[in-house]
């Protein structure tokens, strides 16, 4: 592989204001396909702009194939790089020919018409974006996804080696975005480096095969989608939680948003008895709602251990499919020691979970204000045979708060909430 | 093929309107200019120093203001601009009334002259002012125009006050007509038309670009500040010499442009020449209606395509609205 497009502590700052982009340096191989992931604001767009060279160069270099852009003129470096923006023009009513055509701008001399070699360049960008069918048509006629498809083929026509695009896919559907997608994949084939920024880090995992980081206009990672692109480093990024996966089907990693959006801590601990995949909504608005949180007891692989775990809360667990024993038992003890309230979450009960029931009782003697739904004392959720809705009775009578749901906890809440 | 049929149509009715008018002189007689041996010399002189000037002028004239048109609203992106947003109109009308009323008398062309001055100054001063950073922002151009505008105003309506018996001269001026006009304002106007359209043809493929944005422009190579700067140049130069031989004649070079774009000429490479030819023909047409239509009384030709163009300048307005 050899490298192709150098660039060399680039920096860039508006009239009157501070600096877009801080000495941004990298390289790029020919034939790769780079996705550039960045919050809002991190300079994206000013650095495709400055490649594209319709921003002009302050500081720093640029160079393709080994040319400098300074020594470039305008339309040298439009014969070798092109861009694609998020805008669609909306008032052309040109057929779609002439659109791509319009492409072969920086290939053609005042006066002349187009020879067979740009007849050749257009045919070839319609055909590789499929656009040739409505080569005829208005381009104010097309569909969104075919309008974009037809400046894809806008600046193919230019023949460029470097192609940039600005976020080329945000105002498409799902499916035009995919297609759009599957087009540029295959272009690497055809040996042309294309740098996109997406909005969509799941865009960027799925198609991308580097990554360029970027925050307040400096380049904060740069490299194999596999090994740079994690959910920690997205979370620091972005400042959103990731919840790292993989792609089902492509295997590639796949980036789920958590969207806690938390109200900010209260001071109040929780500690939630659940099990069974029961308690993951009541953590999600416990959460939500700014409380702390403990989890216990629970086993491993249960969906609610898996949940508290991905929130990174304090779970107490014991060894898949068996029953809870002593020691689980007392480390719940331990870890809800600080807990102002203790929350027992309808859940199924059998006797491997049982001794959840017990460390609700002992909780209860130390003095903690332990709270119970009304729905768990319905004896359809007991398959111990009776043994615990004695033991949930036993609780109801020594003093157990029941709710029937958990706006009614809220409203108990010191300083309540509605 | 279409712009051949154009050119066809553009000959066809400047000889329709040279035949037109006065007298005995009817269609046939407009054959003579090809053998001028038949005519008396009255005739002849009717014909060839009266007549074909007028014709050849209002349709130079109706040209230059299409063609104009076409090339600033191809410029902003903006189907209602048209070629007096600069402020060419009150400079050109200032300029006048200056000459009329100074008594200045440099030759015949006095009254062109100065208003040519005035109004070159004026759209230099509309462009200077309207100039933020290194880019001309349509919105800022409109209010520089009008503001400018107004101000001259101002001056035309003081000098109308005061023109006493020379008022109704300075009103006729500003009508726009062609009454009494030869081949001296031919000569005015046609070295910077032709340098106007030169330069016009040189930027269409780069028209075309700013058709799918400032932005896509540039990243084609087009180097889009200078490309503006040389346009408005033409532009301003064409529009002020049109002017000075015409006075202000509205909506020509609005409405023909956008006539031909809403048939779906919106290649520049096309809808330059189209909106020139096209352009000549309609006020060349509008004139020889403006001078028979209430015979033996001549309009100005500026009230004629006034009065046809107003209601299709509303039901653009109309148009637009509805597709917001």
């Amino acid at each position: 592989m050899s490298t192709h497009l150098v660039v060399e502590e680039l920096s860039f700052r508006y009239e009157n204001t501070e600096k877009i982009l801080h000495d941004v340096h990298f390289t790029l191989e020919k034939g790769t396909f780079v996705g550039i992931i960045g919050p809002n604001g991190s300079g994206k767009s000013t650095l495709l702009h400055l490649l594209s060279g319709i921003l002009p160069l302050q500081e720093g270099r640029i160079l393709l194939s080994g040319k400098d852009l300074r020594q470039c003129s305008r339309l040298e470096w439009a014969q070798r790089v092109a861009i694609v923006f998020q805008e669609i023009p909306l008032q052309v009513n040109l057929p779609c020919l002439e659109v791509v055509t319009m492409g072969r701008f920086p290939h053609l001399r005042k006066w002349r018409r187009e020879k067979r070699e740009d007849e050749k360049a257009v045919e070839w960008a319609m055909e590789v974006t499929q656009t040739s069918l409505f080569a005829e048509r208005d381009f104010s006629e097309l569909s969104g996804g075919e309008k974009q498809r037809v400046m894809i083929a806008r600046a193919l026509a230019q023949q460029p080696e470097l192609l940039l695009l600005d976020e080329p896919t945000s105002h498409l559907d799902i499916l035009h975005q995919l297609e759009v997608m599957r087009i540029l994949q295959a272009l690497r084939e055809q040996g042309i480096t294309i740098l996109g920024v997406f909005h969509d880090v799941n865009t960027v995992a799925q198609f991308c095969e580097q990554v360029l980081f970027l925050r307040r206009g400096t380049v904060l990672g740069f490299g194999p989608v596999e090994r740079v692109m994690t959910g920690e480093r997205l979370t620091e990024l972005l400042e959103v939680e990731f919840l790292e996966s993989t792609h089902p089907l492509s295997l590639r990693p796949f980036f789920m948003p958590l969207e806690v959006r938390k109200k900010p801590p209260r001071g109040v601990q929780v500690h939630l008895i659940c099990g069974g995949g029961r308690g993951i909504p009541y953590m999600r608005k416990l959460l939500e709602e700014g409380f702390t949180l403990s989890v216990g007891i629970v086993n491993q692989l249960d969906s609610d251990e898996e949940f508290a775990t991905r929130l990174k809360l304090p779970v107490v667990r014991e060894a898949p499919f068996s029953p809870f024993g002593e020691g689980a038992l007392q480390r719940a003890r331990e870890i809800a020691r600080g807990a102002h309230f203790v929350l027992v979450i309808p859940t199924y009960w059998g006797w491997g979970n049982l001794l959840n029931l017990e460390l609700a009782r002992i909780l209860l003697q130390e003095g903690k204000k332990v709270l119970l739904f009304r729905e768990s004392l319905n004896p359809e959720f007991d398959y111990t045979g009776g043994e615990a809705m004695r033991r949930l009775r036993e609780l109801e009578e020594q003093g157990v708060g029941v709710i029937d749901e958990l706006d009614d906890f809220f409203s108990m809440v010191p300083g309540a909430l509605h | 093929m279409l712009l051949g049929l154009t050119v066809c149509g553009a000959f066809l009715s400047m000889w329709f309107a040279t035949g037109v008018g006065e007298g005995r002189y009817r269609l046939q007689d407009s054959l003579s200019l090809f053998s001028s041996t038949s005519l008396s010399s009255t005739e002849y002189t009717i014909l060839f120093k009266i007549r074909l000037p007028r014709v050849v002028l209002s349709f130079l004239v109706g040209g230059g203001l299409a063609v104009c048109g076409a090339a600033l609203q191809g410029i902003f992106q903006n189907p209602l601009v048209d070629p007096y947003v600069l402020g060419v109109s009150s400079g050109a009308a200032l300029g006048a009334v200056i000459a009329i009323l100074s008594g200045v008398y440099l030759g015949l062309l006095t009254v062109p002259l100065f208003a040519f001055l005035f109004a070159t100054l004026t759209s230099f001063l509309v462009l200077r002012l309207s100039v933020v950073g290194k880019k001309i922002p349509l919105e800022v151009l409109l209010l520089a125009g009008i503001a400018v505008g107004f101000f001259l105003s101002a001056f035309i309506s003081l000098g109308m006050f005061i023109a006493g018996e020379n008022l109704h001269q300075v009103v006729f001026w500003t009508m726009g007509g062609f009454w009494g006009r030869g081949w001296l304002e031919v000569k005015m106007v046609l070295p910077f038309l032709s340098g106007g359209l030169l330069v016009l043809s040189l930027f269409t493929r780069e028209l075309n670009t700013f058709l799918l944005g400032e932005k896509v422009s540039r990243s084609l190579g087009v180097d889009v500040e200078r490309v503006k700067k040389w346009l408005m140049l033409a532009v301003s130069l064409v529009v002020a010499s049109c002017v000075s031989v015409s006075g202000i004649i509205g909506f020509v070079g609005l409405l023909v442009p956008h006539i031909l774009r809403l048939f779906g000429y919106q290649d520049h490479r096309f809808l330059l020449p189209l909106s020139f030819l096209s352009g000549g023909v309609v006020l060349l047409l509008a004139d020889t209606l403006a001078r028979t239509v209430l015979h033996p009384v001549e309009l100005p030709v500026g009230i004629v395509t006034s009065i046809l163009g107003s209601p299709f300048f509303i039901y653009l307005l109309r148009k637009k609205k509805r597709e917001l």
